[in-house]
């Protein structure tokens, strides 16, 4: 492998891994803050795939069906919430992981309800549509530099966020004692909606940037899901530091092992994981 | 051995019925078919109700070794020869058990969502792991040509290609299953499972190193998931890595809750209405999952010890 | 392998003065330059105490003084940041928190730490079976042992809850729960009890029962206790401890540590708790 083929793939692998960051650090997040272990939040990446296809098809602008399917996330994020995440709040993993299966049943069939089961595309907006040379013969996509920049932006906010701002520091009290946020005289319930809110929302931007990236099908929820299950485990369950890390560990081990050893390469990134936990059972940042 | 009243009940209900079910059926092999499925899913079931309900340890990747007991077959059996039931039996077992020593080695030095999530990306490695292999026929699987004989001293109990022999097969499994998982919680190691299960801190501090118990329980429980999947690899004459998915594990994992966590016996009623409101669910609509989707979380909020624990306060009342 | 198993632990029951000397009986628990840190926090420091068989050493101190620190560190559930524990002579700070029990060292806790849906006679079974052995046996019934089902009567009776046999534990009441979780440690054959404030929560008359079940108790066995009833630990104690913030401040008898000028000043003097 030369070294801009190298190069090439440093950034595939990067674009990946800040793209699963998105995700996992909502599911983090709602864990971390919550204790809510949220097997539908696949789901809401493939929802946010839809709804961009579904409304860059009737608004005709990719910009504006991203705008639109955010505000859509978010609602949904208050509404499920509000509904049935509250009930669980006093309950067992056990019970989490029925009822996000139950979501999980329920987002599948209203898929196949309403967009069908063939595979979709989004096409790359106009604007976005073009390619930077890297050499003569390799050129690299300005659409998924785009995806690359918008993740580390949503990075760099979401740390300012927390370090910066009195939501954060209300984010990382409820982290470490309930009771310490209630002190305070906050309204823990809108809190936690918000929170939740917040995680839906960056699943289902992960969802709708790659929607132009990746065909849109049935279960791809599920699959990213599982792939952020171990973005989490290497980073460390409720850590948004380490959620960074474990997602780019996987998006590099992932995208190098797909060239360089392609009959185990689905399977590398779960070798990564179990090696990381011999060596330290509660992931790499573990609070 | 059977002391619960609902317990008891259900077993001389179930038990001679499911006996009787084949002469009831006319032998019709689709729904006979059907039938051996849902007790050979309440064995893999009822594995998994023991592990998560008598020694609370919540797994999402059960179906690793659903799976795993089809393609052992698959792997050590020779492909156009017929080999002994028991003999392979007893060798899926075995495979299975030394497996589930490694693994829960790794998943069990962790616990709660931890493991919840550990368990699951295992079992998703292996399903990616059988779905990339040539060898065993990637996506589609691998077709078993010839089913195995279950010649004891030169008596062919049952043969496997008849419908309901194979129905009485599973049944017999999973009557022993049952017999079997009552014998470990009545024994002297039952009594440290639910000593652990109950309060594993007290438990360590008398004395126990409260890790053994619960891998031996992962062992015991796995290897029985694996026959599971052994048995439906025989009745359908092949495997395939849906065996592995996610989706095996959640359904599962959803049918005991249903049947009534950690009873056991609930793993059978759990399965059977699963199953039944799956086939109801799959002739009005296309789209089953979404009212099964909605009952599931309709159970969780309303409905938490499950049909067992209706059962049981049914009778309750009556007395 | 059951039928070596002795009912009693080891020690012999002897007829003894109400006060014996310090250095009369053989140190069966030591502590030697213990210590226990949390980042920078010091909850334990420096710690050298000996601990003597058929005694009862009490601990006290204020919140915070590191008691609870103490026992834990005593029974395995935190390895020591520095330091050592001997056990007749031999250091045990680095095994497993369950070899603990197996060495003899019983623990109750400060909460009260009991099978809540098991009988009283199933939770003193359950530490019983651990030295009778066969916990693996998938085949022999639990109930099928005559010798396992003595032991935890045996239990029972000492603490005097053998009446409440067949009740489920949930079902009894507070005192006699702290006095059920007591039980389950003597079952495990101990030869040194660890107890985190059996009296906490309890009415005079049950703390009364308790006080009566030590003084049998501390004839035969090596018991620490913490504990905040001062007239409790006043009346028990053959030696006392005590501590202020994870440091030692002074081991002696109870007449001496009453009379001491800094105890005065450091901890009785001050604290809510009032002699």
């Amino acid at each position: 492998m030369d070294i801009t083929l190298f190069l090439f793939q440093l950034m595939n692998g990067v674009q990946y891994g800040l793209l699963l960051f998105l995700i996992a650090s909502g599911l983090t997040l709602v864990f971390g803050v919550m204790g809510i272990l949220n097997l539908a939040h696949g789901s809401m990446y493939m929802v946010g795939a839809y709804l961009a296809w579904y409304f860059t098809n009737t608004t005709g602008s990719f910009g504006m069906a991203a705008v639109i399917s955010v505000i859509i996330a978010l609602l949904l994020g208050i509404l499920i919430e509000r509904t049935l995440i509250i009930r669980l709040y006093r309950r067992n993993h056990l019970d989490q992981v029925l009822l996000t299966i139950g979501l999980i049943f329920v987002f599948n069939a209203l898929q196949s309800l309403l967009w069908g089961n063939d595979p979709l595309g989004v096409a790359v907006p106009a604007w976005l549509d073009g390619a930077i040379p890297l050499t003569d013969m390799i050129e690299y996509p300005v659409y998924r530099l785009f995806v690359s920049g918008l993740c580390i932006l949503i990075a760099i906010g979401m740390y300012l966020t927390i370090n910066r701002t009195r939501l954060g520091m209300l984010i990382r009290a409820g982290e470490s004692n309930r009771d310490m946020v209630e002190c305070l005289g906050v309204d823990i319930n809108r809190l936690y909606t918000l929170v939740f809110a917040a995680g839906v929302a960056l699943a289902a931007i992960a969802g709708i940037v790659s929607a132009p990236m990746v065909s849109v099908v049935p279960g791809m929820g599920e699959h990213v899901l599982i792939s952020c299950f171990v973005v989490v485990v290497i980073g460390g369950m409720g850590s948004i530091k380490g959620a960074f890390v474990g997602a780019l560990m996987v998006g590099i081990v992932d995208t190098f092992s797909s060239i360089m050893l392609p009959q185990v390469s689905s399977m590398m990134i779960y070798i990564l994981m179990a090696v990381v936990l011999l060596i330290r059972p509660k992931g790499l940042f573990a609070n | 051995m059977f002391t619960n009243r609902a317990e008891k009940l259900f077993i001389w209900v179930f038990f001679p019925l499911a006996l009787l079910m084949p002469l009831l059926l006319d032998q019709n092999t689709y729904y006979v078919n059907k039938l051996a499925t849902i007790l050979i899913l309440s064995i893999f079931v009822m594995s998994l109700d023991y592990l998560v309900g008598r020694c609370g340890l919540v797994t999402l990747g059960h179906a690793l070794f659903y799976g795993l007991g089809g393609y052992l077959f698959v792997m050590l059996a020779p492909e156009y020869e017929a080999v002994n039931f028991w003999i392979y039996t007893f060798y899926v077992l075995a495979i299975a058990s030394v497996v589930a020593l490694i693994v829960g080695f790794i998943v069990l030095r962790t616990s709660g969502i931890y493991m919840i999530m550990i368990t699951l990306a295992l079992a998703q490695m292996c399903f990616y792991f059988f779905s990339d292999s040539t060898e065993f026929g990637g996506n589609d699987g691998v077709f078993i040509y010839v089913k195995p004989e279950t010649h004891v001293f030169g008596l062919n109990l049952f043969d496997l290609d008849n419908p309901t022999h194979f129905y009485y097969l599973c049944l017999l499994s999973l009557f022993n299953c049952l017999l079997f998982f009552k014998l470990i919680m009545r024994s002297k190691f039952g009594r440290i499972v639910d000593a652990v299960q109950e309060n594993p801190e007290r438990t360590t501090a008398l004395g126990y190193n409260v890790f053994h118990f619960r891998l031996a329980s992962y062992v015991i429980a796995s290897a029985l998931g694996a026959y599971a999947g052994y048995l439906f690899a025989l009745q359908y004459g092949f495997v395939n890595p849906s065996m592995l998915s996610w989706q095996t594990s959640g359904t599962a994992l959803v049918m005991s809750i249903l049947g009534g966590l950690g009873t056991l016996y609930g793993a059978i009623l759990g399965t059977l209405v699963y199953e039944g409101l799956h086939y109801g669910f799959e002739h009005l609509t296309e789209n089953w999952l979404l009212p099964m989707g909605v009952l599931i979380i309709l159970m969780v909020l309303a409905f938490r010890h499950g049909l067992a624990g209706y059962l049981e306060s049914l009778l309750e009342k009556r007395k | 392998m059951s039928s070596n198993i002795t009912l009693e632990s080891g020690a012999p029951v002897a007829t003894q003065a109400a006060h014996k000397p310090l250095s009369d009986t053989e140190v069966v628990l030591e502590t030697e330059a213990l210590c226990k840190y949390w980042g920078g926090l010091k909850a334990l420091d420096d710690l050298s105490l000996q601990f003597r068989d058929r005694q009862l050493h009490g601990i006290v101190g204020p919140n915070g003084a590191g008691k609870s620190t103490l026992l834990n560190l005593l029974c395995g559930t935190y390895s020591p940041t520095r330091g050592r524990i001997l056990h007749k002579g031999e250091a045990i700070e680095s095994i497993k928190p369950y070899e603990f029990s197996r060495r003899g060292i019983g623990r109750g806790f400060q909460k009260t730490n009991i099978y809540p849906s098991a009988t009283c006679l199933e939770n003193c079974s359950i530490a019983a079976q651990r030295r009778v052995g066969g916990s693996f046996n998938i085949f022999r019934s639990r109930h099928s042992e005559k010798l396992l089902t003595e032991m935890a009567e045996q239990a029972l009776e000492k603490v005097g809850l053998a009446h409440r046999r067949d009740a489920v534990a949930s079902r009894i009441s507070y005192g006699e729960q702290r006095q059920l979780e007591i039980a389950t440690v003597l079952a495990t054959a101990p030869c040194v009890l660890l107890l985190d404030e059996p009296m906490a929560g309890m009415g005079h008359e049950e703390s009364q029962l308790i006080i009566q079940l030590l003084k049998t108790l501390k004839q035969d066995y090596c018991i620490v206790l913490v504990e905040h009833d001062m007239d409790a630990v006043f009346e028990l104690s053959d030696q006392l401890t005590v501590m202020v913030d994870g440091q030692h401040l002074i081991t002696d008898t109870v007449d001496q540590v009453r009379d001491d000028a800094r105890v005065q000043i450091a901890y009785l003097g001050q604290g809510d708790e009032v002699i």
